[in-house]
């Protein structure tokens, strides 16, 4: 059963990093990068990592890739795809790519493969559980933890910071939301009360559903 | 070689499993058309009418003329979708929604003919986490079944359920955290046995278990929050295009949504399987209680449909940011102080 989930899984997941790069619809691209992500937090599992594969699935297919699919749907459009890339960044990027690539087999080919032929590591039962990685992240790892957290707060708050400042320039015409509100409908408008007619009923009649 | 889920408290005999994925999927099944009936019969009740009542006696067949008339309709689609992720995407509802309901417990680990059998579907260590990965999945459903029609009604619907489902969703998560403080858990049977000693939750969390019904409601989609079907502005919102099996489909995860949110509220704030007044529940009624108290959370969400008009989208976004999420941190804080404490 393992090692059909291995494959069924890895397949999916190189298939969905060709599809990134190969599909020309940006829509598309998006998507086969959510069944990447679906597939490593699969492997995930595999690996006795259940925080992890569910922290993947929660933050990245279901938080990140969201905010993707909204931005493209919306920009993208589905007619259109990508141009080709022209110039020295067609030279330039198989050169890193490749380098990429290189130093990445040799990393795995000096290390990882030495245990291809046991049975792998020892693991508790509490391997990978939310309780054990909790109490790393507050004793080992405490340090590194609480810099992340911190880059975390700059960031949302320069997000912040930068959604406050495009809506501040725009002084010449008037929001859309002020101009919204200085007409207010008269008070009690849109209540049960004014359904049940004990005032008038203002802009026609209440519908029904 | 041990089982690949074992380290995950699901070592029991394999056909074990087979009959409660059974059990568990046919009575979720069973529930739904009875939702249905009730919503329909009730709201019919609340308007001072008398709802369905011409199929069989007193109407109760009526689901099932529905799913006769549904089932039997033309399948089409329009030429500008996008067939292949328009068929995909009411079966991404329906599975998201049903693996969703493998985590509620109906019940303890009990002894059946001397075998000990959990009562439910799955207990993972990250419990609550599983839930929160497969509503982060079901967004897809929505999202790709309004795109992919090839609507304007369709896709705005779905822009508008995605912005709703994100927005809400960390306030429902924001206010799960303050239980599992308490619990000292994530796992939702461990959730339960906690209240069996420390109380039901929604004593000390009723901050957070107003949240979390409110969450509960927009992301299921429901009044007053169904902005993504709208009727009045948007027709039918991201199911405008379907009919017959995928409108079947996607009304029929709506509802299973219902039903597991519910349940999953009983468990977490309402005691689960256990009775009040620390009554001793016996074994093997403890689905029943369970399956009892979803059905008075279900009467709530049908209460709430009959009794509140529809939020207009601003209302909706500012209600999510402004008010739930620094509610939801607020008693994240207060409970993280009081545990410590």
């Amino acid at each position: 059963m393992t090692p059909l989930i291995f494959f069924i899984a890895s397949i999916g997941a190189i298939a969905g990093a060709v599809g990134v790069i190969a599909l020309r619809n940006p829509f598309y691209g998006v998507l086969s990068l959510v069944g990447h992500l679906l597939c490593l937090a699969a492997l995930f599992l595999l690996l006795h990592a259940e925080f992890l594969a569910a922290a993947q699935v929660i933050v990245y297919a279901g938080g990140v890739m969201v905010l993707y699919v909204f931005v493209v749907a919306y920009v993208g459009g589905s007619g259109e795809s990508l141009g080709a890339s022209h110039g020295w960044l067609r030279i330039l990027t198989p050169v890193f790519v490749g380098v990429l690539l290189l130093e990445l087999m040799v990393a795995t080919l000096g290390s990882g493969l030495k245990a291809i032929g046991t049975e792998g590591a020892d693991i508790q039962a509490s391997f990978g559980s939310p309780a054990e990685i909790g109490e790393l992240l507050l004793t080992r790892f405490l340090f590194p933890f609480e810099v992340a957290s911190l880059l975390l707060l700059v960031a949302a708050i320069g997000a912040v910071g930068l959604a406050r400042r495009r809506s501040g320039f725009t002084v010449g015409d008037a929001p859309l939301d002020a101009a919204a509100r200085s007409v207010s409908p008269p008070k009690g408008s849109g209540t049960m009360a004014e359904a049940a007619g004990d005032r008038p009923v203002f802009g026609g009649k209440v519908g029904d559903q | 070689m041990t089982p690949i889920l074992a380290t995950v408290n699901y070592s029991e005999p394999w056909w074990i499993q087979i009959i409660k994925a059974l059990v568990i999927f046919a009575v979720g099944l069973q529930l739904i058309p009875l939702v249905l009936l009730a919503e329909r019969k009730m709201l019919g009740r609340f308007q001072g009418r008398y709802g369905p009542n011409r199929v069989g006696p007193f109407g109760v067949m009526q689901p099932l003329a529905d799913i006769i008339k549904l089932a039997t309709k033309e399948s089409f689609r329009p030429r500008t979708s996008v067939g292949f992720i328009f068929m995909a995407a009411p079966a991404i509802s329906i599975i998201t929604a049903v693996a969703t309901l493998a985590i509620v417990p109906f019940g303890n680990t009990v002894d059946i003919f001397g075998t000990k059998v959990g009562l439910y579907g799955v207990d993972p260590s990250i419990g609550i986490l599983y839930a929160f990965a497969f509503g982060g999945i079901a967004f897809y459903g929505l999202m790709l079944g309004g795109w992919a029609s090839g609507s304007k009604y369709s896709f705005l619907g779905a822009m508008r359920s995605a912005a709703q489902l994100i927005s809400y969703e960390i306030s429902q998560g924001l206010a799960l955290v303050g239980v599992v403080m308490l619990a000292g858990s994530l796992s939702l049977t461990e959730i339960v046995d906690a209240q069996a000693t420390q109380g039901w939750f929604i004593v000390p969390q009723i901050v957070g278990f107003v949240v979390f019904l409110v969450a509960g409601f927009a992301e299921t989609n429901r009044a007053p929050f169904d902005l993504p079907e709208a009727d009045a502005e948007l027709v039918g919102g991201y199911i405008t295009e379907y009919g017959g099996g995928g409108f079947t489909s996607f009304f029929f995860a709506e509802y299973l949504n219902v039903i597991v949110v519910s349940a999953i509220t009983v468990t977490v704030y309402l005691g689960g399987w256990l009775l009040p007044f620390g009554w001793h529940t016996p074994g093997l009624a403890m689905p029943f209680i369970v399956i009892g108290k979803t059905c008075l959370l279900i009467f709530l969400f049908i209460w709430v449909r009959a009794t509140l008009p529809r939020l207009r989208y601003d209302q909706l976004m500012s209600l999510g940011w402004k008010i739930l999420l620094p509610i939801a941190t607020i008693n994240t804080l207060a409970t993280a102080v009081m545990v410590v404490t």
